[in-house]
């Protein structure tokens, strides 16, 4: 088709102007994995200094293991942020299935049964019971249209409940056996990081670089435009809760073979939904969707596992830990401020 | 256009009804539209005409009659099954994702895959969707410098180029325009009408939904009026007036 002239030079009524703050040097240093990366290198080394312990290659073989412990439900989060919904049952997901796959999993630890077989029976385990907590939330989202915060909020009650019920408020079925996987591996890398390492790198992949993914985002960018392209909106949506789920289940069985014993405290429930909703949000991600990526939940998710582990390693009491989560958030969502202003905008693609 | 009553038509409505709930929007709604023809969808504001388009689009499923493309009834069950037999709509609440880049929002739904085994792993092809989205404006007279920024970059008068753009890009049948020209200059909007009657053209049957009727009557060969979810008026274009067609839309001269 010819048409008189260029359509979009006439529409938009003048050439296309650059946006304010495109400059490199200011894109670099606003740019939120930069400046996250920046924050974990001096975190590192302000632990260091006060405390050269820190530089220990065990303390890092635990800064390792906290961290796969994390980033689970951190993509996770992170899928369901970026697809415009929220998902506060991480937690007590993790915490259900800790306890359940502890019961059922350990007369099979004591009675020696190969090991690889149980971790992988229990991981199944683990999975359905966090895809059936999911599918919970998603069915209240999608067919009785309850907001995302809400539904999720129902769905973390129940399971929060329902993992004090089954365990009695007590550690379950504590087997040093399964401490086992948590210990053995290559160098400083166990068999448990490991998997862990490499199943999110997978999820990394999908979301970025698969249809999945590219769905994911505009789901989350405009709900009416996925739709009218064509988009499945309802059955995506239903099966990123799902997603979500498995992998608090699967973080709860992690729980699980780290500790030895599937422990149902709601100080954990609560921690880890903070600590991954605080993971995606300072990797960068709006809460409103559609801008997010897997590096800054990455990233944000190590920041808040050093600053964790940190602190009590320099003797700062627990307690204050949440307060420094808190800020970091804060600053995080100022930094975003300050892009937003500059005119840069997250870039999903 | 005075011979087209003779072919098929390319769309026809055949009885179409549609409520929200209690709010009943579409009323027993029935036309034909025909490849070439220009179609101006007229109603005051709530008469049902973006219902009309996403119903036709398959946003909304009637609550009864039938939809014929080609003069075979079909039901779309989502917005996919419309779009895969010819028909593209711009949204009148914008049919784009801000937070993807103009390549992506131009092969939104209909991505191309890598080949080989990551391809149907479903890994995207970026660059070929980047290049072939350049293409595709280009084709339909938008010229856009790069097409892996995000839509959130550009101005107002720019998403709507990309988003007619992507729209008569693809359409093989039908390309309804819900309000294009809303928002935009009296120069923009005439670039949008030259769009429209390129279109034509082409051979495309053009639905254009429009509140500025001097541009209806300028580039349509025929008028549906639509009043609170009725057909009331539907008739070629040199039928009417700026008056008449006023008259119609409110139902005053009655
Ligand atoms: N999603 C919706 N839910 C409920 N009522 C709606 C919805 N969309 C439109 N309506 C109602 O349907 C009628 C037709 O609206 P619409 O098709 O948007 O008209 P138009 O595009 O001609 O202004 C109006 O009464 C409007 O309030
Ligand atoms: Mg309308």
């Amino acid at each position: 088709m010819s048409t008189s002239s260029e359509l979009a030079g006439a529409l938009a009524g003048q050439p296309a102007r650059k946006p304010a703050g495109r400059s490199p040097f200011r894109r670099v240093v606003t740019n939120q994995q930069f400046v996250l990366f920046v924050v974990l290198v001096g975190l590192i080394v302000f632990f260091g200094v006060r405390n050269s312990l820190f530089f220990r290659v065990g303390e890092f073989s635990n800064l390792l293991t906290d961290f796969s412990g994390l980033i689970l439900i951190a993509i996770a989060e992170t899928y369901v942020i970026t697809a415009g919904g929220i998902d506060l049952a991480v937690g007590s997901t993790a915490a259900v299935t800790g306890v359940v796959a502890a019961g059922w999993i350990q007369p099979l630890v004591s009675h020696h049964v190969n090991a690889a077989l149980v971790l992988l029976l229990g991981a199944v385990i683990s999975a359905v019971i966090g895809a059936a907590a999911g599918a919970f939330s998603a069915l209240m989202i999608t067919v009785f249209r309850l907001v995302p915060f809400v539904a999720t909020l129902v769905t973390y009650s129940a399971g929060a409940g329902l993992a004090l019920v089954i365990s009695h408020g007590a550690p379950v079925g504590y087997n040093p056996g399964a401490i086992y996987w948590s210990a053995t591996g290559v160098s400083i890398v166990t068999w448990l990081v490991a998997i862990v390492l490499v199943l999110s790198i997978g999820l990394g992949l999908i979301l970025h670089l698969t249809i999945y993914g590219r769905y994911n985002f505009a789901i989350g960018s405009n709900e009416f435009a996925a739709r009218a392209a064509g988009i499945s909106v309802r059955r995506h949506l239903v099966s990123v809760y799902v997603l979500s789920g498995v992998l608090a289940g699967l973080t709860g069985m992690f729980f699980y073979i780290r500790s030895g014993s599937g422990a149902a405290t709601t100080g954990v429930t609560n921690s880890a939904n903070l600590l991954a909703i605080a993971a995606v949000v300072i990797g960068g991600a709006s809460l409103y969707g559609g801008v997010g990526r897997w590096s800054g939940t990455m990233l944000g998710a190590a920041v808040l596992t050093v600053v964790s582990d940190g602190l009590i390693f320099i003797n700062v009491p627990p307690t204050w830990i949440q307060v420094v989560v808190g800020a970091l958030i804060a600053l995080a969502a100022l930094l975003q401020t300050f892009r937003r202003r500059g005119g840069a905008t997250g870039r999903t693609t | 256009m005075t011979t087209v009553e003779a072919q098929q038509p390319v769309l026809e409505l055949r009885n179409i009804n549609l409520s929200y709930g209690s709010v009943v929007a579409l009323d027993d709604v029935s036309f034909k539209a025909y490849a070439g023809e220009v179609i101006g969808l007229v109603g005051d504001n709530g008469a049902g005409k973006s219902s009309l388009i996403k119903t036709i689009s398959g946003v909304n499923a009637p609550d009864g009659g039938e939809i014929l493309v080609d003069g075979v009834v079909r039901h779309w069950r989502s917005p996919h099954d419309s779009m895969a037999a010819g028909i593209e709509t711009l949204y009148q609440d914008s049919g784009l994702a801000p937070d993807l880049t103009i390549g992506s929002n131009v092969f939104l739904g209909r991505e191309t895959r890598r080949r080989g085994v990551l391809g149907r792993l479903g890994f995207l092809d970026q660059r070929a969707m980047e290049r072939g989205a350049l293409e595709q404006l280009r084709r339909v007279g938008i010229t856009i410098p790069e097409t892996n920024r995000t839509v959130a970059e550009l101005s107002g008068g720019q998403r709507q180029a990309v988003a007619i753009g992507r729209a008569i890009a693809w359409a093989r049948h039908v390309i309804i325009l819900d309000e294009p020209t809303n928002h935009l200059g009296a120069r923009q909007s005439g670039e949008v009408l030259k769009v429209i009657t390129s279109a034509r053209g082409q051979g495309l049957c053009v639905l254009f939904i429009s509140h500025t009727l001097p541009h209806v009557l300028e580039v349509c060969d025929r008028i549906i009026v639509l009043r609170l979810g009725r057909v009331v008026r539907d008739a070629p274009t040199t039928e009417f007036t700026v008056e008449s067609l006023l008259g119609a839309i409110t139902g005053l001269n009655e």
